[in-house]
């Protein structure tokens, strides 16, 4: 009992110490420099990503409100590394910033809440997971502490973030009166298609879509991406998105297995208009981080298709779109966040003539950027591939045609940005940066991940593995 | 108690729920409108507690969440008045519309 | 109609008039006072249901902490004694009906669904609340009660890096 304990729960333990050690060098330890404890942190958030790979075993705990697997293991792997690698861009941020302790502290309470989120088999601890993950990052936001829009962005999150929460507790609460039981596997047995079971998913849904940014819920993501410090810009798109994204998927999947011909429609409805104003909207942006919020939203259009799928193929297409986002969301986002923390500057102009001083650091962020677009060498054109694929499977080719179309429009705005960095000049472009080491190994892993799953079909068999067994 | 029928009780939650996001909607000021979230949170513990007692009272589900949502309350709005705060100091107003700068 | 039955539509008259006129004041101090009231109400509400636990959790935390929070954060934030400016016509309307006709369905999806008083005693006392908690096997909270407290710590770093003054020597 005791040694299912330490093993099942070592994702969350292993982060929980580490939490802990911050948390101690922070009261007790006298000042150490900044470069040290950086570099310390990213050597346990290492060892994390490493423990993640051990004693692999599925079981649950604590009266079944605990669950884990192979596929959950993995998906956790993925957070982890995914606050690796933004953990090492963010060190010139980090360096001058006089509360980097607690900006991990905050940011690893938040990845505890999401494995919590992922491994829940039970409403409340799903609720106290999405919750965990979000009020700490709400407070991350502002951690620009001077600057006004940092704080609106971390208001603007709360708010939209407990608007969120609001509905979706009421229709828990409304899921709790018709059912009787909190868990999973209970609901699953036969979820009430009653008008009220409805209305009650339709809530759930609605506070599940604010967080993904779906379009109908998405009005706060612009204003927070931009206001909010990059690092915290990049986590919230990437990684928190990723994880609601893990749950959703069990959730449509298992929970409300049984009612899915009437959520198919409505994954349809919030897709299409996901898609088509996350593009509309990307196409008139100046600002590097609201250009990456709208497209950001577009491609929630993209992971939509994939969930409709409904079947193995459905959730595996969407776990391995979001490995493919994340390496290539987080490298696009670590170019941005090391321009801005060395020179400050934001806008798509100021990256104009970026390739004569820094080529190196243009060609990482047009890798990124063609993977983001979806352009056959690189992983993005097999995530998608894959998505539509899925979503082909129910015979829905309008969807597929509006899908193909949005592919095409998004063309165009990632081009502008790889013209202005290769093609246009201006009289004074961005100076030569040197990165350093650390955010140096971020760009490699990001590149590297491109490609490789770009080349290698071997992932998506990997994970289309999970759920044949 | 059975002389009251539970949807009464569930009508005070819910128009609780539509007054709280009244506010929400109308309210432009940060203060006012964290009170709207907390009188949302409050009509979703109503429901918790009469689903727990009227209807399934073998076990404390109900219960246990409606203890659960109140102290995320109290860290929420802990959280959300820190950063009102900050953004009074740095800015001398608290209007959702004089926060601004930034457009859609 | 019996004494416990018009004790809980005085409450309920209670709640909603409190919280409509929390929501509609333009004096922001008001607002803070009706929001207590109408807190009280619910909290009463939960004593004449008898669940007597959560009504004193509701007076002791939302009364006595959130309350009292927004209260001080208002002496800390407004100059006393101004109004708010009222909400624009059109968005004050669309906020109506919007909220009118979500009440409307709501109500009338619950109302038809029927849910009826099962007429089984609620069992509950402080002491199977207490053993409960921490209790990790069936039935038990003790990973929730976990989650909640990391939550709070979490909660708390985040307040005291934010509102924190900064240091005399950096203004």
């Amino acid at each position: 009992m005791i040694k299912d304990f330490f093993i099942l729960l070592k994702q969350e333990l292993t982060v929980t110490i580490i939490l802990f050690i911050l948390l101690f060098i922070k009261i007790g330890v006298k000042e150490m420099p900044a470069r040290i404890v950086l570099n310390i942190i990213n050597a346990l958030l290492f060892l994390n990503l490493l423990a993640g790979f051990l004693f692999i075993r599925a079981g649950s705990l604590f009266g079944d409100m605990f669950q884990t697997s192979e596929l959950i293991s993995f998906e956790k792997n993925l957070l982890n590394l995914g606050t690796l690698i933004i953990s090492l861009q963010s060190y010139h941020w980090l360096k001058n910033h006089k509360h980097a302790l607690e900006f991990y502290m905050l940011m690893l309470s938040t990845l505890l809440g999401m494995f919590f989120m992922i491994s829940s088999n039970n409403l409340l601890m799903l609720y106290l997971g999405l919750e965990l993950s979000t009020i700490p990052l709400a407070a991350l936001a502002n951690f620009d502490l001077e600057k006004r829009r940092s704080s609106e962005a971390a208001f603007k999150m709360i708010i939209s973030s407990a608007f969120s929460s609001g509905l979706l507790l009421f229709g828990i609460s409304l899921v709790y009166g018709i059912h009787g039981s909190l868990n999973f596997a209970i609901l699953a047995q036969g979820y009430s298609a009653s008008p009220l079971g409805l209305f009650s998913f339709i809530l759930l849904l609605a506070g599940l879509g604010f967080k993904i940014s779906a379009v109908p819920f998405h009005l706060w993501t612009a204003d927070v991406y931009e206001g909010a410090p990059v690092p915290v810009t990049s986590y919230l798109s990437v990684i928190s998105k990723g994880a609601i994204f893990f749950v959703l998927v069990s959730l449509l999947y298992n929970v409300f297995g049984n009612i899915s011909d009437t959520w198919y429609h409505m994954v349809f409805v919030l897709s299409v208009l996901t898609m088509i104003v996350g593009n509309l909207f990307a196409l008139r942006q100046q600002n590097m981080k609201r250009f990456l919020a709208y497209s950001s939203i577009a491609q929630v259009g993209f992971i939509l298709i994939g969930i409709s799928g409904q079947s193995s193929a459905g959730s595996s297409s969407v776990i391995f779109f979001i490995l493919i986002y994340l390496f290539s969301n987080l490298g696009a986002f670590g170019i941005v966040s090391l321009v801005s923390s060395v020179t400050g500057k934001e806008d798509i102009d100021d990256f104009r003539g970026f390739y004569q001083t820094n080529p190196l650091l243009s060609w990482v962020l047009a890798i990124s950027l063609f993977s983001l677009a979806g352009i056959p060498p690189t992983a993005g054109f097999f995530g998608k591939f894959f998505l539509l694929l899925a979503g082909a499977g129910k015979g829905n080719y309008i969807w597929i045609t509006i899908a193909a179309l949005n592919m095409v429009l998004s063309l165009y705005y990632y081009l502008r940005v790889i013209r202005a960095l290769f093609m246009e000049k201006q009289e004074q472009p961005i100076p030569k940066i040197n990165a350093g080491w650390s955010p140096k190994i971020a760009m490699i892993i990001c590149v590297g991940g491109i490609i490789v799953t770009g080349l290698f079909s071997g992932g998506y068999t990997y994970i289309h593995s999970f759920f044949i067994k | 108690m059975s002389e009251i029928p539970v949807t009464h009780i569930l009508f005070v939650s819910t128009a609780l729920f539509f007054i709280g996001m009244y506010g929400l909607f109308t309210r432009r000021n940060m203060i006012t409108m964290l009170m709207a979230i907390e009188l949302i949170l409050n009509s979703v513990n109503i429901n918790f507690v009469v689903f727990n007692k009227y209807l399934y009272p073998e076990k404390l589900d109900g219960l246990f969440f409606t203890i659960f949502i109140i102290t995320i309350a109290a860290a929420e709005a802990a959280v959300a008045i820190a950063i009102i705060i900050n953004l009074y100091r740095s800015h001398h107003s608290i209007d959702v519309e004089d926060a601004t700068e930034m457009k859609y | 109609m019996s004494a416990s039955q018009i004790i809980f539509y005085l409450i309920s008259a209670f709640i909603l008039g409190c919280g409509i006129l929390a929501m509609t004041t333009r004096k922001i101090f008001r607002s803070a006072i009706w929001l207590l009231f109408s807190l009280v109400g619910v909290a009463a509400l939960y004593f004449w249901m008898q669940v007597e636990f959560i009504a004193a959790v509701q007076i002791v935390v939302y009364v006595g902490g959130i309350v009292v929070l927004i209260i001080f954060s208002i002496f800390l934030t407004q100059q006393s004694g101004k109004e708010m400016p009222k909400p624009p016509l059109g968005r004050n309307i669309a906020a109506v009906l919007a909220v009118l006709f979500g009440f409307a369905l709501t109500f009338l999806l619950i109302n038809k669904y029927g849910f009826t008083d099962q007429g089984k005693a609620f069992d509950w006392s402080v002491n199977k609340i207490g053993t409960q908690m921490l209790n990790t096997g069936e039935q038990g909270f003790a990973l929730p009660f976990e989650v909640v407290s990391i939550l709070l710590l979490a909660a708390m770093v985040g307040c005291i890096v934010i509102a924190m003054r900064s240091k005399p020597e950096e203004k």
